[in-house]
């Protein structure tokens, strides 16, 4: 009886704890449901995309892509690429659900977004002894998961009765930036992030593939080059 | 019609198959694997590369043109929704006053 009480309150905690996501990620939503409609998919292929994705900044960056007909491999790179900052929480996370049944760690990885991400991470330690912890995980990312389904829903039904002169096709693109600056967390990832704008730029004109690709591969490469020519030799800046 | 139709299905499985295997690659294994440090900071600079890759054509360009003036309303929106993004780190404000620059400058410009 303890025990369902402990997790229940470790639940609603982690619901509470998301309540100041959400704001942020209703908007989101309503302009990916809009946006995806807008670019050609069905309600249906909207409604499954936002629930078999689930991951808002990947959907968003596609959608450009499939405007233009690029390639369906490109668009799947494209989103790896996106998510591929998961890779990273999923290794951060490993420690914290190892001891959890398989079904367990499927639906934790499932839901994971990058909002809870960073208030578990703040709040647990891996070595520490809290039973209860990944019910506060699955609390806060159940209401992430419901805000970012509802919202998208009222986007993908909705939108067919804003203006076509509104523009709101640039509001994904602003959802965008709006993800995309705080991953711009230090120098070397600036200069990465530039230099991949510039050759995007540059290579407008390529067929979109090769273009956006090579955009990636230079962000990374002066990426790496501008850490190891910033970091002094004693340390790690 | 029904080509597209069976291509939205068919990204939506990709992408879901990428969504998933990103984030399960080390909670599901549920075993010691750790992420060598060269893997690790690649993994820094591709998400942030990729998303600039995506946003800046479509500010600065227009049919596919190179298009970097006062004149061009999504450049200048652009980059006022980077700014209101670093100041207030809010979604609804970089779009709200994204949207809001949009409109003035077309309507001021145009």
């Amino acid at each position: 009886m303890t025990l369902r009480r402990e997790q229940g309150s470790a639940l609603r905690e982690g619901a509470l704890a998301s309540a100041p996501l959400l704001v942020g990620i209703v908007p989101w939503g309503v302009v990916a449901g809009v946006a995806m409609v807008s670019a050609g998919l069905t309600k249906a292929q909207a409604v499954a995309m936002s629930l078999l994705v689930f991951a808002g900044s990947a959907q968003l960056a596609v959608l450009p892509l499939l405007i233009a007909k690029a390639p369906l491999w490109v668009m799947v790179a494209t989103a790896l690429v996106v998510n591929l900052r998961y890779v990273i929480y999923s290794a951060v996370l490993a420690p914290h659900f190892e001891h959890l049944s398989r079904p367990w760690r499927a639906l934790l990885s499932y839901i994971t977004v990058d909002g809870m991400f960073a208030l578990f991470v703040g709040r647990y330690r891996p070595g520490e002894p809290k039973p209860h912890k990944h019910w506060f995980f699955l609390g806060g990312s159940l209401m992430m998961w419901s805000a970012w389904q509802i919202s998208s829903w009222i986007g993908i039904f909705s939108g067919a009765l804003i203006p076509h002169s509104w523009s709101l096709e640039f509001a994904a693109t602003l959802a965008l930036i709006a993800v995309l600056v705080p991953l711009l967390f230090d120098r070397a990832v600036v200069c990465g992030a530039l230099a991949a704008g510039a050759v995007a730029l540059a290579a407008a004109k390529w067929p979109l593939n090769v273009g956006l690709l090579a955009a990636i591969a230079a962000g990374v490469a002066v990426g790496l080059a501008v850490a190891r020519l910033g970091a002094p030799r004693a340390g790690r800046g | 019609m029904l080509d597209e139709t069976w291509f939205g299905w068919a990204l939506i499985a990709g992408m879901g198959v990428v969504a998933f295997f990103t984030r399960a690659v080390f909670v599901l294994p549920g075993s010691h694997l750790r992420l060598p440090p060269t893997a690790e900071r690649v993994l820094r600079y591709a998400p942030a590369a990729a998303l600039m890759a995506i946003v800046v054509p479509d500010l600065a360009s227009t049919h596919g043109a190179v298009s970097i003036s006062i004149e061009n309303p999504r450049l200048v929106a652009g980059l006022v929704a980077f700014a209101l993004a670093a100041a207030t780190r809010s979604i609804l404000a970089t779009i709200a006053g994204g949207m809001l620059v949009l409109t003035l400058v077309r309507l001021f410009a145009g």
